[in-house]
């Protein structure tokens, strides 16, 4: 039976997170900041936390509610909406959104970070995401044994199903009843959907595909002082509603009522190891170019799939000469991302895809591996809604410039666009390295390296076909393709042993009992879902097993 | 610059736009940024490179360069290098000396001084990655094209006379959308242009050979 919270339209919230009645309704920053506590680097907290997202936001309020000292230290800034966003694509890059210190990209399919895939700032990148939040099919945690590819997971889905569910109310994630993978149900109901996504629907029932509408973490209704969607369409600019989710509204106000404090504009260099008994006993950070240390009984990196890795191979020391979890060489390898081939289809009507969020609807029709097609595994489909920058990059992506380039814009209100992602699969060179070169810090900058395998480019050409096939049925007059990569997971993954792995199935890495991976650099494979309910989910499970280990 | 909304002008709502935006946004009509990055032939070069690319053939302008040449000049990138390019300041001064020599082998003292077919020309080798020798060997000619057309896009669509041209409602924070979707498909907020176009611009490119 449907526990009672659960129905559809019900306002009950969640028990143990009140972040969304310690906001303000009218005022978009957080309210309880002048009551944040303050540790000093040489106390010795309980837990100290790496990068402020979505990992470490959930991390951070789960062990602060149970009364652990915990510091998180963030890169880039701590966010008020009302000051610092703004309705702008640019805006949002120079307001610093987006990670943009440099990384060096290569292989045969270089992989193009910043705004794509890479955040800071206290949120981390889900205060730039679109929205989309499915969970992960049960078949995901056992690719190995059921489709022959890839690893199985050291844990099953059911291990994760509670934390996702407990994750979803808080979010709260908004949709309509989920058909696919473990069918369930979501507490807020569907958004109303744009006239681009009807469109993109009709096109795909049409052609016998499924759709549904979500799911997407954007309120649908008041929560607590959190308001409803507006439907500016900016969410990739950071929502100055507080409609959609990030741990910046959605777990960090209720983190620092229990006595977390967050370090904003704080650079981790090195996690500082005791020689002798072979614990972390704090991190060396930056901030205003000072260098610091803050002690702590236990260290977690949070900081997603290029930066933990890089943290985990610079604080290479005398026990750990080639970085910490790395005595298998196993630190920076298996990154994956997802591919997120979009294709734009033209209607005579005007359909203005700027209004609503850009996540709208989505189908899982194709998650599964389906042997007649010709790969293992498979993708998901969703719309998508670019603003006028990112629509250039898509027109300008077919070779167009100058006055077809102009025209093709011009005629922006009369397109649509669906998006895949595709699962591709984890392989050792796909990996972040350091280079040469030092940043700011005196830190080695990352190199990344990706080359798709040739299951990976099967998934992408049957998708690119059939969404090309459902814009044609749909009487699409014309259609523009740009072939992209969304998302980045795994590089310090979670596997059965040492030889196979970075952390084990708690998340601790290998060899370093009190140091810990709580981001999405831990997952093993990656399904065809948007990671940032997983990565969450996963924070929840894995502050539940700190808990219970301390007491 | 007029699209297909005649009626339409995105700056009419900026009274409805937060503080913020509105501030970010304007400053962009009213403080064109000097020139610091790039030198004066560079800035010439490139000026005359970005209208062919942006299809900019009278005033008035959107001064793209201006604003690229403030972000190089900032020093933030996008957050990316490909191994097999320099960082991107330094991809736009070799794209402006290569095109400058291509001019020059063709008799022109510079790109900006060529005939516009022969600029476009060179555009067109520039975009397919045939252009070859001289400060074209320093890079991947293919990948500096996509760098240059990144930069020159976002400079041009986020200066509000190109929202206005494209029809694009712009910031709608507080007040948000409202008119979209079933039952209203195809409707408009009572503020938003409406498109006044009577040619189908798929046949019109077509049969223009612009496509």
């Amino acid at each position: 039976m449907t526990p009672s919270f659960l129905h559809k339209g019900s306002f009950a919230m969640p028990k143990d997170n009140d972040s969304p009645f310690l906001l303000d309704k009218h005022k978009r920053g957080l309210q309880n900041l002048h009551r944040m506590a303050r540790y000093r680097d040489e106390d010795v907290v309980d837990l100290v936390v790496v990068g402020a997202g979505a990992g470490g936001g959930v991390l951070a309020q789960r062990l602060a509610r149970k009364g652990w000292k915990v510091v998180v230290l963030e890169k880039g800034p701590f966010w008020d909406p009302d000051r610092d966003w703004v309705s702008d694509e640019k805006g949002a890059g120079q307001a610093g959104l987006y990670w943009t210190d440099n990384r060096i990209i290569s292989g045969n399919d270089p992989i193009e970070m910043g705004k794509n895939n890479s955040g800071q700032g206290v949120g981390g990148s889900m205060t730039h995401f679109a929205g989309y939040t499915p969970r992960l099919h049960p078949s995901d945690f056992e690719v190995k044994t059921r489709d022959g590819v890839a690893v199985d997971w050291p844990l099953s889905y059911e291990d994760l199903k509670e934390s996702f569910e407990r994750v979803e109310r808080e979010l709260p994630v908004a949709g309509e009843d989920w058909p696919w993978g473990d069918p369930h149900t979501y507490t807020h109901n569907p958004h109303p959907i744009s006239g681009a996504a009807s469109v993109a629907w009709e096109g795909a029932r049409r052609y016998g595909i499924e759709m549904r509408v979500g799911p997407v973490a954007i309120t649908n209704g008041v929560f607590g002082n959190r308001p409803h969607c507006i439907y500016r369409g900016f969410c990739l600019e950071g929502c100055k509603v507080n409609a959609k989710a990030s741990p910046l509204v959605t777990h960090f106000p209720d983190a620092i009522e229990f006595g977390c404090e967050i370090r904003a504009g704080c650079m981790v260099t090195r996690v500082e190891l005791d020689d002798a008994t072979g614990r972390a006993s704090g991190v060396v950070y930056v901030q205003d170019g000072e260098e610091h240390l803050q002690r702590a009984d236990a260290v977690a990196v949070c900081g997603y799939a290029i930066e933990t890795p890089r943290l985990l191979l610079n604080s290479a020391c005398r026990r750990h000469p080639d970085g910490l979890g790395n005595n298998s060489d196993q630190v920076g390898r298996y990154v994956m991302v997802q591919g997120a081939t979009q294709v734009a289809a033209r209607f005579q009507e005007l359909l203005r895809m700027y209004k609503a969020p850009p996540p709208e609807v989505s189908s899982e029709q194709f998650y599964e591996t389906d042997e007649d097609r010709g790969f293992a595994r498979g993708f998901s489909i969703q719309t998508i809604s670019p603003l006028p920058i990112g629509w250039a990059e898509h027109v300008a992506a077919e070779g167009h410039w100058g006055q077809s380039m102009r025209e093709y814009m011009r005629d922006y209100n009369h397109w649509t666009v669906l998006g895949i992602l595709a699962e591709f699969l984890p392989q050792p060179e796909n990996r972040v390295t350091l280079g040469d070169e030092k940043d700011q810090n005196g830190m080695p900058i990352p190199h990344f390296n990706y080359n798709r395998c040739a299951n990976d480019k099967a998934i992408v050409d049957y998708a690119r076909g059939i969404l090309t096939e459902i814009w044609d049925g749909a009487g699409a007059e014309d259609t523009l393709t740009i072939d992209r990569y969304a998302h980045l997971v795994g590089g310090a993954r979670m596997g059965f042993s040492p030889d196979d792995s970075v952390v084990d199935s708690s998340q601790r890495v290998w060899g370093v009992e009190n140091l810990f991976v709580v981001d999405g650099s831990v997952l093993p494979t990656q399904g065809s879902a948007n990671p940032a309910l997983a990565i969450m989910a996963l924070a929840d499970r894995c502050a539940s097993l700190l808990d219970r280990k301390a007491a | 610059m007029v699209g297909r909304y005649p009626d339409w002008n995105v700056l009419d709502e900026q009274e409805h736009w937060d503080e913020t935006t509105r501030r970010v946004v304007l400053s962009r009509l009213h403080d064109v940024p000097e020139r610091s990055f790039f030198d004066e032939r560079e800035a010439a070069t490139l000026t005359a490179f970005c209208d062919v690319l942006l299809a900019q053939d009278k005033e008035p302008r959107i001064p793209v360069l201006a604003y690229i040449d403030e972000k190089l000049a900032g020093g933030v990138g996008d957050g990316w290098q490909y191994y097999d390019l320099p960082g991107d300041g330094e991809v736009w001064k070799i794209v402006a000396r290569g095109l400058d020599e291509e001019a020059q082998r063709n008799a022109f003292d510079s790109f900006a001084a060529a005939a516009l077919e022969l600029r476009t020309g060179i555009v067109h080798r520039f975009g397919q990655g045939e252009l070859h020798g001289g400060a074209w060997e320093s890079v991947n000619v293919a990948r500096a094209f996509r760098v240059v057309v990144r930069y020159a896009c976002q400079a041009f669509y986020s200066h509000p006379w190109a929202w206005t041209e494209i029809g694009f409602g712009g910031p709608a924070y507080p007040r948000g959308y409202g008119a979209f979707g079933a039952p209203h498909m195809g409707e408009r907020e009572s503020w938003e242009g409406n498109e006044a176009f009577h040619v189908d611009p798929v046949k019109d490119t077509q049969e223009r050979g612009i496509e």
